[in-house]
């Protein structure tokens, strides 16, 4: 029974050979290398598909990228106003320092008139 | 044979220093067997067709990486397998042969009961494409089933396990529309 039932199979499965026209397409088209135009085909449902996976494909990719962009942008914004507030600091410490050196010194100098009348 | 797989191999070898007679001598000897695996994987003339076609022409363009005449059949047993089961996953809903369909299907060697042969290949569209390019390999093509597994790149006993359930699948449906033959054969 198993067995000839896989004979029915192998029958059934035998080769077949391709229409003579599709032969003869086949034979010229390989041996110069191009491929044939295709037949046009009716539209029938999932024939858009590889369309519309493109189209999504190159709108998730705009959208990737433009997101990327505007982080980028953001980063360099606040990489930018970081570095503005550094040099504020910078600034303000270097005119306080100033401005120390400058009481330091006036008290210093009233220091040594004082002393210079009281004869020390 | 031996002279059959010797002049293949001597066309072989010319094909793939460029010359285009030999070419078209390995696409006549393999194109029964791409086109037939193509027709019964995807089920319509016009898909077989294109698919035979891509094959030959990607065939042609890697002549160079193939070894053989014996490694070029594997080669496009391989890429036929997988492109059509890639066509398959891709589009769920493909329309398969009608049983009027397969005029061209039927041999007329045949001694066997034609009804059930026509109902066996419109079985095939019942089964997954991995288990139907494995039965196709088997049946269609003669390969045993490491061959099998080579070509489709899937483990032995994933092979076998195909084979088995397939094998079931088509004899309990064929004994639905073919009874007394099977009965008279299991006799």
């Amino acid at each position: 029974m198993s067995e000839d039932f896989e004979s029915e199979l192998r029958a059934a499965l035998r080769p077949v050979e391709p229409s003579a026209e599709f032969s003869r397409k086949l034979l010229a088209n390989v041996t110069a290398g191009e491929a044939a135009p295709r037949k046009p085909r009716k539209l029938g449902p999932g024939a858009g598909r590889p369309l519309v996976w493109w189209f999504t494909a190159s709108l998730a990719a705009c959208l990737i990228m433009a997101v990327g962009i505007q982080q980028h942008q953001q980063q360099q914004r606040l990489r930018q106003t970081g570095l503005e507030a550094r040099r504020e600091v910078e600034q303000a410490l270097r005119l306080t320092s100033q401005k120390l050196n400058l009481a330091f010194e006036a008290i210093k100098s009233q220091s040594t008139a004082t002393d210079e009348k009281s004869g020390v | 044979m031996n002279e059959a797989s010797d002049l293949l191999d001597a066309e072989f070898a010319r094909a793939r220093s460029g010359e285009r007679t030999a070419l078209t001598a390995l696409v006549q000897a393999h194109q029964r067997s791409v086109y037939s695996l193509a027709l019964r994987m995807l089920g319509t003339r016009d898909l077989a067709e294109d698919l035979t076609q891509e094959v030959f022409m990607q065939m042609s363009a890697n002549l160079r990486g193939i070894a053989s005449n014996r490694h070029l059949g594997f080669w496009l047993h391989q890429v036929t397998s997988h492109r059509a089961i890639d066509q398959l996953r891709r589009r769920s809903r493909l329309p398969m042969a009608s049983l009027e369909d397969g005029a061209e299907f039927f041999s007329a060697e045949d001694q066997t009961d034609p009804l059930l042969q026509r109902h066996l290949r419109a079985l095939l569209a019942h089964l997954s494409p991995p288990a139907r390019a494995v039965l196709l390999l088997r049946y269609q093509e003669d390969l045993d089933p490491m061959d099998i597994a080579r070509t489709l790149d899937m483990p032995i006993n994933t092979v076998k396990s195909h084979l088995k359930r397939s094998l079931e699948i088509m004899r309990a449906e064929s004994t639905r529309i073919s009874p007394e033959r099977c009965e008279d054969r299991s006799t």
